[in-house]
């Protein structure tokens, strides 16, 4: 890193030490400038910019929200049409655009296969409306629309998108950023539906202070809340570093939104996580063998 | 005059950076280099974490020029250091210390055995410095002085440089070849060293005076502190440092087989373990505690494990012949207390604990005084010893002072810093430069160092030769790095303050606001919204937030 | 069967299909509904045979189908796509989205009853409730029509930027097989030339599309997107005159049949109008001065024409097959509103008739006809059947 050529620009309108911004600056850059995004409405369509100024140094079209997929297919064929089929179109999406209103259009492109790579910034919740929670948002997590705490788990998507075969469903997140990079080089150089979920601890939404985003997206990591992995074609399993390392306590209590978390919940995550580690190491181990 | 065009609605025309988003801020972060605390503790000022980092990377060579820039003794002081860098390491109060002092053996040994050498300055300066005394002080007065272009002469009362590394610390600590070595890289750069030749009286200073254009003392405290009540003139009493420069020179004193060894010093270790190896059953008789021995804990340790007895908090009161051939030594229990300043204590028997110890000999090695008598009448002398400034001047104009001469830190290193301070200082005056005004910046603390960049690992393991094999002959006890394991520990360190160029700070900031400009790192002002997550993500607290007042 | 001036045997979907095909355009999303599937399985034939290039996309719904027409629209290419009924509905936020992207997208709508309960039958509410997205409305009333009127459509949303949907009513324009004479692509392309923006998504451009814009910029916008409505009537006339002089085939934007000094005119748009036509023949045979007005431009409203159209006429009969409840017929009432106020106004009589695509035979409608005359306005539409 370092040495990239910026496509993300300086004077956006994120909130101070937003990892929304600090996470879309290394995808675009190790996109590079063959590239045209499409958004829909999220934190991140903020950052691009309010007319006539643009927070990209791509082309970016603003899609509604629960449209995201569907019109970067059709931006992607208009391409193809002009002959610049190696032109990236990349969709930057929020969770909200991507677990909910948006997974309808989705689905149908990456049954499709469209040649199009979707990045989701998972921030676990609709953040641009005020922090109301999304499906990503994970249990207990308290929001504007769930005070006392979400009843439900967080959907898992990349299960989702494996279970579509699509070529390439991976997680990353700006705490690991090496990781990230390579991880958006890779899809870069595959063709069809490639998706990506970036974790993006919400500073104002998570009540995580501002300097801390990248730690709290470590911890993340660690305590096996949102474990690094890719799948390929959706059957090849692979489980990145760092593993699950740390108890979920150690991540939870970094973050406003689970205050007054109980004993008994705390476990009941613990299981939780601890099962679906399991699962998915069984899954790494599976495909190492075939 | 026409209006100017209206944006349009739709398609954008530009970019976001003509939002100077600065103005959102609070606090601005500040790219800087406060001193690492091991650097502040060094006697040295080693500028540890950079060789460090150096070595980090494999650049062995350029870590043996930033270590001696500082001290051309590597090689002896990755082996005798008392190590205070690594009491003060931040890594201590995360797992375990940065083991400093062998990596420093690491590369001072690889330095010898590459046979890498100072590069040759020419005599650029037509003023002339004298130095007497050629120990570790001395040579490294010697050593900086010529580096800076000085034509140098050291004095040395003995037949050879070297001081207490020679006559003081025995080879089974300091190999012979390794204090050569180093001792004769400092010379090939050009000094003058005339042995044999002491200074005797206040005259011959005189003359040092008016033929040299400065002077630096480091003789060193060679005269034996006495114990009252003992009689020096038995046979069975014999100085420790009488004893040493005899094993040392490889013929111990035949004594008697039960040794009683006084003092809680190095030099008592040393007499104690050397006699070891002489075949002695030896005793050592401690003021203090263990705990609280000047010694370092690691030759109290070793010393244990070649069989030597410890008797701590104890004092010799009496002692008299047996009449059966051996000693009765009468001992007392004591309450050892230090006092404010080194070599300061007091000490209260404990009633009633009276004992008495049966040997065959006693060595006492209780400390040194210097020889003030030759300089005595020229310049001012304080609780016995000369006395200086921070900066190393004596009272005596153009004369400058160093070592154990000058203070009571008895330490290797700490005489070699004071021969550099004095070095830099004598330059100064002669340049009529005015002396840089000390940085009063704080050591980094641990709390500014992302010790997510430094996952939990052991300090490297200390390796010794068995104790058996130890006491068979006068082999080094202490064994060196591997090079991966130097490299391991290398990489532990956390480099406190001392930008590693990890581009951490660039990469994290969300505004594109940090640039990498010439060997350091800027923020631009317009943008940075002062989050703090390029201090944060620093993994060397070489980014700190500054406040801003609007 | 190849396109020449001969005419072929085709139903209202298939000439426009038929119609698509001659615009030569780069992207079709489409989903099938009936009674629409017909344009979609004909398109993905021509594409099939490689008689046409252009890149389908079968999204999993017309939601994303109108997405992906806008996205693809502003990478610069011509963009065509059908629908009907519910998918109109399910459409409906991006069909703001669409025209305040100035995407000229074409559509072909196929009129048909929205649910609930459901139907298929012909009734024009599906689009004549979208009359408020800023898309261009065409209703035509024949397979030519549709055929002529979708390569008309493009040229028009080209010119002003806007999208167009072209209505054909379900069944009767949709289904009926017609004489249709399909033009050579030649004359298709001489018409339309191919597509060339001044503003697409491309990174060698850089400009983006949609960002935040102040309360000025918006109000700018849409006072734009106004405009752009406002110059239609000319520049749909033009492409409505050229079209006739290079294949001999015009439309007009409202046509007048047989209203030379008629006293009243019936009024409608679509399929209906065919009805019309056989109504005010048997009135004209009977001896009454009675003409149609067909609306073939429903958005923009032609009004300046309508009210040249309607100067000196006594009654007007407006039969409306939609329905709009708390309303009544829309066209009646965007009628009213266009004479508002005129001088010697006619009399406006409004019929909701067809609705649910009930037969209104051509005596009903001479019957009503009869009726207006003989009575005063109501001003609220009356169900007929
Ligand atoms: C047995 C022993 C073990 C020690 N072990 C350690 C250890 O492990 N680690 C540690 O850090 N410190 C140790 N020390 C202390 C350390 O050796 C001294 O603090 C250090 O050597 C002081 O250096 P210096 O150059 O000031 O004096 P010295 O090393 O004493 O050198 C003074 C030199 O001046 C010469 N000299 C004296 N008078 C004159 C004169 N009039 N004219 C000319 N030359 C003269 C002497 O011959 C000598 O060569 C030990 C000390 C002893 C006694
Ligand atoms: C159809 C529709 N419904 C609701 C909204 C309001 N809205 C805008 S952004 C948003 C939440 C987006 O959440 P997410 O996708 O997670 O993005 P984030 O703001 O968290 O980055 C909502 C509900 C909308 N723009 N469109
Ligand atoms: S971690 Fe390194 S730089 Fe920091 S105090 Fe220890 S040795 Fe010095
Ligand atoms: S990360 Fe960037 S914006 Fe945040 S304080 Fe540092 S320079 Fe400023
Ligand atoms: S983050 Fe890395 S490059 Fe930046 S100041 Fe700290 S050590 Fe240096
Ligand atoms: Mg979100």
């Amino acid at each position: 890193m370092g040495k990239m050529i910026d496509i993300l620009c300086s004077g956006h309108a994120a909130c101070p030490g937003c990892i929304d911004a600090v996470s879309a600056r290394h995808v675009l850059a190790a996109l590079g400038p063959d590239c045209v995004a499409v958004m829909p409405p999220s934190c991140m369509a903020v950052i691009a910019g309010p007319q006539p100024f643009s927070g990209l140094r791509i082309p970016v079209y603003q899609a509604s929200l629960e449209s995201a997929a569907a019109s970067a297919c059709g931006l992607r064929r208009a391409l193809d049409v002009r002959g610049r089929t190696e032109t990236q179109v990349v969709v930057l999406a929020g969770d909200g655009g991507t677990y909910d209103i948006g997974l309808q259009c989705l689905s149908s492109a990456a049954e499709r296969n469209e040649n199009i790579l979707y990045v989701c910034f998972d921030n676990e919740g609709y953040m641009n409306t005020g922090a109301q929670k999304s499906s990503s948002t994970p249990r207990y997590a308290k929001t504007g629309s769930t005070p006392a705490g979400k009843p439900t788990r967080k959907k898992n998507f990349t299960e989702i998108m494996a279970a579509h075969r699509v070529p390439y469903a991976a997680t990353a997140t700006a705490g690991f950023l090496r990781d990230l990079v390579r991880k958006v080089e890779k899809a870069k150089s595959l063709r069809g539906t490639r998706v990506l979920t970036l974790l993006i601890p919400c500073l104002d939404g998570w009540g995580v202070p501002e300097d801390q985003g990248i730690a709290v997206a470590r911890l993340a990591v660690q305590s096996g809340m949102f474990p690094l992995y890719e799948v390929e074609d959706g059957l090849r399993y692979t489980l990145n570093d760092p593993p699950k390392s740390r108890p979920v306590r150690d991540y939870l209590m970094s973050q406003g939104r689970y205050r007054n978390l109980g004993d008994a919940q705390l476990d009941e995550l613990q299981r939780e996580v601890d099962a679906d580690w399991a699962r998915l190491e069984q899954r790494a181990q599976a495909s190492a063998v075939q | 005059m026409s209006a100017l065009p209206l944006p349009p609605t739709t398609w954008t025309t530009g970019n976001t950076d003509v939002f100077k988003t600065g103005t959102w801020r609070s606090a601005l972060p500040v790219y800087r280099n406060p001193p690492s605390p091991c650097h502040l503790a060094c006697p040295v000022s080693g500028g540890i974490a950079a060789w460090i980092r150096q070595a980090a990377v494999r650049d062995w060579h350029g870590a043996w020029t930033t270590l001696t820039e500082n001290n051309p003794f590597p090689a002896v002081a990755g082996r005798v250091c008392h190590r205070p860098c690594e009491s003060a390491c931040n890594r201590g109060g995360y797992d375990a210390p940065i083991s400093i002092c062998r990596l420093e053996r690491f590369i001072g040994d690889l330095a010898l055995a590459e046979g890498w050498r100072h590069p040759e300055v020419p005599v650029t300066r037509k003023e002339r410095i004298a130095v007497v005394g050629g120990g570790p002080s001395g040579l490294s007065a010697a050593y900086q002085l010529r580096r800076r272009g000085y034509a140098v002469t050291i004095f040395e009362a003995q037949p050879q440089l070297g001081g207490l590394l020679r006559d003081g610390i025995p080879s089974y600590r300091l190999p012979r070849s390794v204090l050569e070595s180093e001792i004769r890289r400092i010379l090939e750069s050009g000094i003058e060293a005339r042995t044999g030749a002491a200074l005797a009286t206040a005259q011959e200073l005189e003359r040092l005076r008016a033929e040299f254009d400065a002077v630096y003392l480091a003789m060193g405290a060679r005269r034996q502190k006495r114990l009252p009540g003992l009689d020096y003139a038995q046979p069975w009493v014999m100085d420790g440092a009488a004893y040493l420069a005899q094993a040392n020179a490889g013929a111990p004193p035949a004594l008697g087989r039960r040794l009683a060894v006084i003092g809680g010093g190095s030099a008592a270790m040393d007499v104690a373990r050397s006699a070891r190896r002489a075949g002695h059953e030896v005793r050592v008789l401690s003021l203090e505690r263990e705990a609280q021995m000047p010694a370092q804990r690691e030759e109290v340790i070793e010393a244990k494990e070649e069989g030597v007895a410890f008797l701590e908090g104890a004092m010799l009161c009496a002692a008299a012949a047996d009449g059966a051939g051996g000693l009765e030594l009468d001992c007392v229990r004591v309450l050892f207390e230090a006092g404010a300043r080194p070599g300061e204590f007091r000490v209260t028997p404990v009633a009633g604990s009276e004992f008495v110890l049966a040997a065959d000999a006693v060595v006492p090695a209780i400390g040194q005084d210097p020889e003030l008598a030759p300089v005595r009448s020229l310049l001012d002398a304080e609780d016995a010893l000369i006395r200086t400034d921070s900066r190393q001047a004596t009272s005596l104009e153009g004369v400058f002072a160093g070592g154990d001469v000058a203070s009571r830190a008895r330490f290797v290193t700490q005489a070699i810093g004071m021969g550099r301070e004095a070095a830099q200082q004598i330059d100064r005056m002669l340049q009529g430069r005015a002396a840089a005004r000390a940085s009063a910046e704080p050591a980094l603390p641990l709390e500014a160092i992302n010790t997510y960049y430094f996952p939990h690992a052991g300090r490297a393991r200390d390796a010794r030769l068995g104790a058996r094999e130890r006491l068979r002959g006068y082999a080094e006890v202490q064994l060196g790095m591997a090079t991966e394991q130097a490299l391991a520990e290398a990489a532990r360190c956390f480099s406190c303050g001392n930008c590693i160029f990890c581009d951490n700070c660039l990469d994290y900031c969300p505004e594109l606001a940090v640039r990498r400009s010439d060997g350091a790192y800027a923020v631009d002002g317009d943008y940075c919204k002062g989050c703090g997550l390029c201090a944060e993500e620093c993994p060397t607290g070489s980014i700190a937030m500054r406040e801003e007042l609007r | 069967m190849s396109p020449g001036n001969d005419a072929v045997l085709l139903t209202g979907n298939h000439a426009v299909a038929w119609g698509a095909r001659l615009a030569r355009p780069k992207v079709v999303p489409v989903y099938p509904i009936t009674p629409q599937t017909p344009i979609l399985e004909l398109l993905t034939e021509f594409q099939a045979q490689g008689e046409l290039e252009a890149e389908i996309i079968t999204p999993e719904s017309e939601h994303s189908v109108m997405a992906a027409c806008i996205a693809a629209s502003l990478g610069g290419v011509r963009v065509f796509t059908a629908t009907a009924s519910q998918g109109l509905m399910l459409m409906h936020e991006l069909l703001h989205y669409a025209s305040g992207a100035r995407a000229p997208i074409v559509m072909a709508n196929v009129n048909r009853t929205i649910a609930s309960p459901w139907g298929f039958w012909p009734d024009q509410t599906d689009s004549v409730a979208q009359r408020d997205t800023g898309w261009i409305q065409f209703y035509v009333e024949s397979a030519q029509e549709g055929l002529d009127t979708v390569l008309q459509a493009f040229r028009i949303a080209e010119r002003v930027r806007l999208p167009v949907m072209i209505n054909l009513d379900a069944f009767y324009v949709s289904h009926s097989l017609e004489p249709v004479r399909v033009p050579p692509q030649a004359l298709a392309d001489e018409y339309l030339p191919p597509y060339a923006p001044e503003h697409y998504l491309d990174p060698a451009r850089g400009e983006s599309w949609g960002n935040v814009v102040t309360q000025e910029m918006y109000w700018r916008h849409r006072r734009d997107i106004g405009g752009a409505m406002d110059a239609v009537p000319e520049v749909a006339a033009e492409a409505d005159r050229e079209w006739q002089r290079l294949s001999g085939r015009g439309w007009d934007l409202v046509e007048r049949y047989r209203c030379e000094g008629a006293d009243l005119v019936v009024l409608t748009m679509g399929s209906m109008c065919g009805t019309a036509r056989e109504a005010v023949d048997e009135l004209r045979d009977a001896g009454h001065a009675a003409g149609l007005l067909k609306v073939r431009l429903f958005r923009p409203l032609p009004a300046a024409e309508l009210r040249r159209a309607l100067a000196g006429v006594r009654d007007v009969l407006v039969l409306d097959r939609n329905f709009s409840p708390g309303a009544g017929g829309v066209l009646h009432q965007e009628l009213r509103a266009a004479l508002y106020g005129t001088a010697a106004a006619p009399r406006v009589h409004g019929a909701l008739a067809g609705v649910g695509g009930v037969n209104v035979p051509p005596a009903k409608i001479a019957e009503l006809a009869g009726r207006a005359r003989s009575s005063e306005p109501l001003p609220e539409a009356v169900w007929a059947r």
